[in-house]
């Protein structure tokens, strides 16, 4: 780390950088170890290490927690929540790319009346409750009748509007930046649109969709909030599973599954440092 | 071949200007009109047979909310604790961001992101457990403290306003740590150096150099840190453990627990109608102070 630029980092921010850092980072070690403890729980002193609860997450421990509809001990609650909420997520992501990027298109090359107010309109499921989008649709669906009501589409719906908002930013951000010359020299060589699009412009804008990709990913992935109302009766998400399972066992499961979701996420951050920079977070927000 | 011509770059643009209409579309269906049908509602008078809207508008959901204290209650309490965490996360996240900011070697950049992404993006019920384990009435630390026999009995930092709190500001801090990094970013080392060589020490360069230019991050970062507080249902809920009543819970309760669809309706009206307002005129102040940002 170079020194003594600037400020030349006054103790007191030394020290309360370690402070915030361990602030951040303690609660996720804790959830790792909690995860690993051969006792029931984790407590002070701690009762050594184990694979118990990680296998019984995974479905294959005794500790296991068999599903009540699924095949009698093939898989379990856990297992089935990670992976539908690893679909529900992929499909989130999909969807709010296409749409996010054709609204970040035209919001970024088109000035017209009402602009400021339509990127408003878009972004802002990012300033407003979760939980209030998903009563809102939910209300909707009932009061509509089109059968969305506690449907997988339904709840496909409410992760779509609030994950498309995270890729209409970054997307937008590296559309800033675009030369509109190099689109123009590939038409004027003939290309077709779809052919520029394709050959031009998506690859420039890449750092902006990964990181709404992963931006988006990662927000549906655990989400809690807007899933509360539109969740399904035949399959829950992890998040819910894992705030059910709190309310009625004292098991450290949830912190196995927490091990999962640490390193995935951990993964996806790598992911992006290796195709960016991850500076191009900072001045980003909420999930 | 036939369209090349230096302006044949035209027709895509003109084109791709209705590349908005399907988002658009999606996000008056199933964003605008909901919330209207929501906002529609909850002028109906309760009625536990249906929760479609009717014709039939009244105030009676608003006068009770502001009548019984425990929805007022739940008004001050969510602006009250999110308030405590805007400013919390503030002073525990501006020195990280600043490090962060002067860091230059790409290696340490990318690992203090990735230490505090990590917990960003990390899902919301899985960090509340996380506290709970280490503040809970058998968690770490009161296990220690009886251990340690420091204490006879468990002291109680879960499940109550504080632990709701401290488990906001694991959300909080890194919000604002990135927010203020990228302001950060833009203050040139030069102007602090010059003036620590033109005698200020580092508190006054610090005053009237570093934090003057870091303001935009400062209201940008206050601002979504506090509105991410006042949305939370997850935090209250599990580190609040049913007994601290926030606007989100309470409107959860008045629906799931209760069926009772309007009122619940006008719960989420008043904190999605009041965040609004905090929003507009924040960003309406902070545009006249430092000209924009958001």
């Amino acid at each position: 780390m170079s020194e003594e630029r600037g400020l030349g980092m006054p103790v007191v921010f030394r020290f309360g950088a370690i402070v915030a850092l361990s602030f951040l980072i303690v609660p996720m070690l804790i959830i790792v170890l909690a995860g690993l403890t051969a006792g029931g729980y984790l407590k002070f002193p701690p009762e050594g290490l184990s694979l118990r609860w990680v296998l019984a997450f995974l479905g294959l421990g005794p500790g296991s927690y068999v599903a009540s509809t699924g095949a009698a001990g093939a898989t379990t609650v856990f297992i089935r929540a990670f992976g539908f909420s690893f679909l529900l997520a992929a499909l989130s992501t999909l969807a709010s790319l296409a749409l996010g990027t054709m609204a970040a298109l035209t919001l970024t090359r088109h000035d017209f009346p009402g602009r400021a107010f339509i990127q408003s309109f878009f972004l802002s499921p990012l300033m407003l409750p979760g939980i209030v989008i998903g009563l809102a649709l939910f209300i909707f669906y009932r009061a509509a009748g089109l059968g969305l009501s506690r449907s997988f589409t339904g709840l496909l719906i409410g992760h779509i509007i609030i994950c498309t908002p995270f890729v209409i930013r970054t997307v937008s951000a590296s559309l800033y930046n675009f030369d509109l010359s190099l689109e123009e020299a590939a038409r004027s060589l003939g290309a077709s649109p779809l052919q520029t699009f394709r050959q031009i412009t998506l690859p420039l804008i890449m750092p902006g969709i990964t990181a709404g990709s992963i931006f988006s990913f990662i927000v549906s992935f655990g989400q809690f909030d807007v899933t509360v109302f539109l969740a399904i009766p035949e399959q829950q998400t992890l998040p819910l599973t894992i705030f059910d399972h709190l309310r009625f066992h004292s098991d450290p499961i949830p912190a196995a599954a927490g091990i999962f979701a640490i390193v995935l996420v951990i993964v996806s951050l790598l992911v992006t440092a290796r195709s960016g920079d991850l500076k191009a977070f900072a001045g980003f927000g909420k999930t | 071949m036939t369209e090349a011509s230096p302006n044949a770059a035209w027709p895509l643009r003109q084109r791709s200007f209705w590349l908005v209409a399907p988002p658009l579309l999606v996000f008056v269906v199933f964003f605008a009109i909901p919330v209207g049908t929501l906002l529609l509602l909850s002028f109906n008078a309760p009625n536990q047979a249906t929760l479609r809207p009717e014709a039939n508008f009244a105030l009676g959901n608003y006068q009770h909310f502001f009548d019984e204290e425990l929805f007022t209650d739940a008004l001050t309490r969510t602006y009250w604790i999110s308030l405590e965490v805007t400013v919390l996360s503030l002073v525990i996240g501006y020195p990280l961001s600043y490090l962060m900011a002067r860091t230059q070697s790409p290696r340490w950049s990318n690992l203090l992101m990735i230490l505090v992404l990590t917990p960003l993006q990390v899902d919301t019920v899985i960090r509340a457990y996380g506290m709970v384990i280490i503040f809970g009435d058998v968690g770490l630390v009161n296990s220690a403290l009886l251990y340690w026999q420091m204490i006879s009995a468990p002291i109680p930092l879960m499940f109550n306003d504080f632990g709701v709190v401290v488990t906001l500001l694991h959300v909080g801090v890194p919000v604002m740590v990135l927010s203020l990094m990228g302001a950060m970013q833009n203050i040139d080392p030069a102007l602090e150096e010059a003036a620590r060589s033109l005698g200020a020490n580092r508190f006054i360069t610090f005053l009237r150099v570093t934090w003057p230019l870091s303001l935009p991050g400062v209201l940008a970062g206050s601002l979504l840190v506090f509105v991410t507080a006042l949305s939370s249902y997850t935090v209250p809920r599990i580190a609040g453990g049913g007994k601290v009543v926030t606007l989100s819970t309470l409107m959860y309760n008045k629906i799931q627990t209760n069926a009772e669809w309007q009122l619940g309706a006008a719960v989420g009206a008043v904190l999605l109608v009041t965040s609004l307002i905090v929003v507009y005129f924040y960003q309406r102040l902070t545009q006249r102070s430092i000209g924009g940002l958001v």
